[in-house]
């Protein structure tokens, strides 16, 4: 899949002229793409061990692609998502368990919150710039771990919240984990899809125009500050569907979990930075990069000693910034540049 | 034929040998990376002493014992964790786990594969309120944390300042994690229930940079006893603080830290003096009380060269010991067998090195799995609760505190 | 009267919070670098001062004249290794910070199985007072250190060549090349000066705190919280900067519930940035990409 023809972000100058693909492209692309991400579940469904890890994949691949909307597409590096995440996961828990709405449904009032809640704390910091909204919105997780701490009576305090084992489907809660990563699997496509039709509308559009410079896209007369917020609602929107959907696999929420911000919320910024930021695939080859990775490592090398497997990971991800400095998707694409002009020449 | 027949039983006696010596592993799942990585390895080497000493004695059930380590510093790495260890190391039976949020996950995971969740050292209540079928908790929980610290506090503190219970007065602070406040919640319950005045609750993050505030608002409150539950740094941090801001209260009670050689450094003999730290077991408790201790003591040191930082780890080989007797007994690994076996078991207190009885409740909790208190005297922790804990010499010293 | 010893208090804190993030202030402002391993050069100055108590003997005190070139020359290697070949990639740099935090927190909890290590001082520990007032002498020594770093700092920008090439640096890269400046020379010397002052500050912390490896991760969103409320680059900004967060935090949590002071101030830390993007010393427009005046 090559992230350029999608309409990506990336504004090298080896972009080919003449642009744009029609949608039949497109969606076979699309479809090929979720066909080569279903390979891994299709080969390892008998071993819970992986299985377990691409559930996790999935699921990260699709909050990475929701962050990106906003970071990478839009140009604000937010720290924060992990307060949306958390939202989502209360949300669809809290429902779930003093009213039995079933989370297919719960899901949704989490995703409608955070549509008006990201927006609403997003606005007035949008004035900030690079590494300030960023900073800022560190903030914003932190305010939001101390509170969901304090208010026991919403979030279950420090105890947090535990959803019983009733499997059933209107529950979602599955006695064959493979059912779970079939789930992730479909938020993953999901989140791709509304990326790719995002960024072929005209809102995709303005929010490239927005992020390469603001100055100009408001003399062209495109409202900066409408295009920003209508892409918050989106992205903090998708990421809280998949806090909701972590909340019915892992079961057992709590304030230190959801705002962990090596775990969850710089997490996703990881994600996208090492795969490729503003573009399609980006965060979903990070995703596929850094999860199995760091899970194999901690499994193999957890036990050796303290820390040894972290120390490992640490220096696969230097490596990997020194060595793939677009990314995931950059090396990709520089691989094909380069088989191009050697077909070429 | 005959022929055939001899090739036969040959194959099936080689099978059966096979699989006698087919070892039987345990997982322990523990955070060995991340802010408790200590604890957990303290722990884990509490294990591999139970496990090697039940090696050298011809295993269980004719098998070798192995230890397989899992990492797992929160909810989602524990069920990673569970997942790798059954897919990769086929482990048997699972123990643990020192964050009780992770042995929630873990043993709700351990359940889906139906292995046993063993758990020695895990707090939280909720752990066996939720009554989970595969799950047996033989180290003790927060309400016995918190029942010990106020059974110390009204038996042998308020004597010791020549009070009543009614006539003392307390400040309750612990960290804000679950492990604090289900705790400390406990505590102002059992304290009014004496008649003890609670003048304060106060919660704090462990990793504060600054707790002058904390001691602050606890000095204006002037307590006879300060009652603090936490962990190492916030620990050390508001013993130095109140050092260093002038409060001296008459006494002072830590709850799951301040008894390891690291706050001895930090704060020095002569300030802990008279400190009471309600903590898991020592080795150098006496024998009567914990038979097997001092065996314990030279076996850790034999294998690592030094004496163990953290007591959790006598409680873990305990726990250790108990489960691979309670396997013996069953005969075997399987979930519901084990259960049966433990709920048979009945065992008086001061039957193990750390001064365990084995009496599982109908919630599979060890009601005969204990805390006990030491006062720092003299740079040592002397083992002074409960008062059949102690050996010779264990009066109380500098209480109240010097001012 | 509690009041002015919490000012006091307040202001130590403040002094701690400043001393850390003058290092990262310097390297954000200059080179624009989003260091998410700062608060584990301080961790490191932590450690090395206490590698220099258990295998010499020394007091923290005079552990600092090892440590604090020790954690300069550990600065000009990595952003030489690792950040300098990024310089054109800052979301990679962000990225390659964060395996850098890793790699660190890492290494000392292998070496260490991450027991908790207290650093002995002779006078360190020492409190006096004036009325109600009291004062530690190792959180004054923190607070005169940073005072008198933040005053060097100023006159090393202002007057010495090197500073006057890396305030050159920071208005315009182009400019400093086209005069002969070597750019990227002076950004790893500025990253290891940024370094230096981590490791300073790891080392004056070290007689308060229990070492553990992950303790950088205490400081570090409130150093950023610092550097960002000040105003990028400006030194005045990171010392009064620090004033504010310690003294917020300590009235919020004396007076209101320490469980809340830290939403407490990163509330009014959102606030000051919603209505002055810039932090409160910055000149506007400094965070796009190089600023015009820094006096």
């Amino acid at each position: 899949m090559n992230s350029d023809d999608l309409a990506t972000a990336d504004p090298s100058p080896n972009r080919p002229a003449g642009g744009i693909l029609p949608w039949r492209r497109v969606a076979l692309l699309y479809a090929v793409g979720l066909l080569v991400t279903l390979v891994p579940l299709l080969l390892l469904s008998r071993n819970f061990f992986w299985l377990n890890i691409i559930t996790y994949t999935y699921l990260f691949a699709g909050l990475a692609v929701a962050w990106n909307i906003i970071a990478g597409f839009g140009g604000q590096f937010s720290l924060g998502h992990g307060v949306f995440f958390a939202i989502g996961a209360y949300t669809t828990a809290r429902l779930f368990l003093d009213w039995e709405i079933s989370p297919w449904l719960g899901l949704l009032p989490g995703a409608i919150a955070c549509a008006v809640v990201g927006p609403l704390i997003f606005w007035p910091t949008f004035r900030l710039k690079g590494s300030f909204f960023a900073i800022a919105t560190l903030a914003f997780n932190e305010v939001a771990l101390v509170l969901a701490n304090y208010l026991e009576s919403v979030t279950g305090g420090p105890r947090g919240l535990q959803v019983p084992f009733r499997a059933a489907f209107k529950n979602m809660i599955f006695t064959d984990p493979r059912a779970y990563t079939v789930l992730m699997f479909v938020f993953m496509a999901i989140a791709v899809g509304i990326s790719i039709v995002l960024m072929r509308s005209r809102l995709g559009y303005y929010l490239l125009a927005v992020r390469e410079d603001e100055d100009a896209a408001r003399a062209a007369g495109i409202s900066v500050i409408q295009v920003k917020l209508r892409a918050t609602a989106l992205s903090a929107a998708l990421t809280a569907i998949g806090g909701g959907l972590f909340a019915m696999y892992i079961r057992t929420i709590d304030p230190l979990t959801l705002f962990s911000l090596p775990d969850i919320g710089v997490k996703f910024a990881l994600l996208s930075l090492i795969g490729g930021m503003g573009t399609i695939t980006g965060p979903v080859l990070g995703a596929f990069l850094i999860i199995p990775l760091e899970s194999y490592l901690r499994a193999v090398f957890g036990g050796s000693g303290p820390g040894v497997h972290l120390i490992l990971l640490g220096f696969v991800m230097l490596l990997a910034a020194l060595f793939m400095r677009r990314g995931v998707a950059g090396a990709i694409d520089s691989l094909r540049q380069h088989w191009r002009h050697r077909r070429s020449a | 034929m005959r022929g055939a027949m001899a090739a036969l039983c040959g194959i099936v006696l080689a099978a059966g040998a096979a699989s006698a010596q087919q070892t039987l592993r345990i997982g322990a799942i523990n955070p060995y990376s991340g802010p408790l990585a200590l604890y957990g390895d303290e722990v884990a080497r509490g294990y591999q002493l139970a496990v090697d000493e039940k090696n050298s004695r011809g295993g269980v059930l004719g098998r070798k014992v192995e230890l397989v380590r899992g990492d797992a510093a929160n909810p989602q790495q524990g069920i990673a964790a569970v997942d790798q260890l059954v897919t990769r190391d086929n482990v048997d039976v699972f123990i643990g786990t020192y964050i009780s949020a992770v042995s929630n996950a873990a043993s709700d995971a351990a359940l889906r594969h139906n292995k046993l969740y063993w758990d020695t050292n895990a707090v939280a209540a909720e752990l066996t309120e939720r009554k989970l079928p595969n799950f047996i908790r033989v180290g003790p929980n927060a309400s016995i944390f918190a029942d010990t610290s106020v059974r110390a506090m009204v038996e042998m503190i308020a004597p010791g300042l020549n009070k009543q219970p009614k006539d003392l007065s307390v400040w309750i602070e612990h960290e804000d994690s679950i492990y604090g406040k289900s705790i400390a919640d406990i505590q102002k319950k059992l304290l009014e229930g004496k008649g003890v005045k609670v003048l304060g609750q106060g919660a704090h993050n462990f990793r504060a940079a600054d707790l002058t505030d904390v001691v602050l608002r606890t000095k204006r409150a002037n307590p006879d006893v300060w009652l603090l539950t936490g962990y190492t740094p916030d620990g050390n941090l508001l013993l130095k603080t109140s050092r260093e801001q002038g409060f001296k209260p008459p006494v002072i009670l830590m709850v799951g830290t301040g008894d390891t050689p690291e706050t001895l450094e930090a704060l020095g003999p002569e300030f802990l003096e008279g400190v009471f730290v309600v903590s898991y077991p020592r080795p150098d408790i006496s024998e009567q009380f914990g038979p097997g201790a001092s065996a314990y003591l030279a076996a850790y040191r034999k294998a690592y060269n030094r004496d163990p930082i953290a007591p959790q780890s006598l409680t873990a080989y305990t726990g250790m010991r108990i489960l691979l007797e309670t396997i013996e007994a069953a005969g075997s690994t399987e979930v519901e067998k084990v259960r049966a076996a433990a709920a048979k078991m009945d065992k008086p207190l001061n039957s193990y090195p750390s001064g365990f009885g084995v009496k599982f409740d109908d919630k599979f909790q060890n009601t005969r799995a204990i805390f006990t208190v030491i006062q720092w005297q003299g740079g040592k922790q002397v083992t002074v609760f409960p008062p059949e804990a102690r050996g010779s010499g264990g009066s109380l010293k500098n209480t109240p505190r010097k001012q | 009267m509690d009041i002015l010893n919490i000012l006091v208090v307040g202001l130590l804190l403040g002094g701690i919070y400043g001393l850390v993030s003058i290092g990262l202030n310097l390297i954000f402002g200059v080179i624009r670098i989003v260091n998410f391993a700062h608060g584990e050069l301080v961790m490191l100055g932590m450690y090395g001062a206490y590698l220099a108590y258990a295998t010499l003997g020394l007091d923290p005190y005079i552990a600092v004249l090892l440590v604090v070139p020790a954690l300069f020359v550990v600065g000009i290697i990595v952003h030489r290794l690792v950040l300098q070949p990024l310089h054109a990639e800052s979301n990679m740099q962000i990225f390659a910070t964060f395996g850098l935090l890793i790699i660190l927190q890492n290494a000392v909890l292998a070496i260490t199985r991450g027991e908790g290590f207290s650093v002995p001082s002779k006078v360190a520990g020492f409190t006096f007072g004036v009325g109600d007032i009291r004062v530690t002498v190792s959180r004054l020594v923190i607070f005169l250190a940073l005072t008198a770093t933040a005053i060097a700092l100023h006159l090393f920008l202002k007057r010495t060549l090197i500073g006057k090439s890396i305030r050159a640096v920071t208005q315009d890269r182009q400019a400093a090349r086209l005069m002969g400046i070597n750019v990227e020379r002076t950004f790893t010397i500025t990253f290891g000066i940024g370094s230096a002052l981590a490791g300073l500050a790891g080392v004056l912390l070290s007689p308060i705190y229990t070492l553990s490896p992950g303790i950088g991760g205490n400081f570090i969103l409130a150093a950023f919280a610092v550097v960002v409320l000040g105003g990028l680059g400006s030194v005045a900004g990171a010392y009064f900067g620090g004033m504010i967060v310690g003294l917020v935090e300590a009235f919020a949590g004396f007076y209101i519930d320490p469980e809340l002071k830290q939403a407490i101030w990163f509330l009014i830390f959102l606030v000051v940035l919603i209505v002055r993007p810039t932090g409160l010393f910055g000149q506007v427009g400094a965070e796009e990409v190089g600023f015009r005046e820094q006096n």
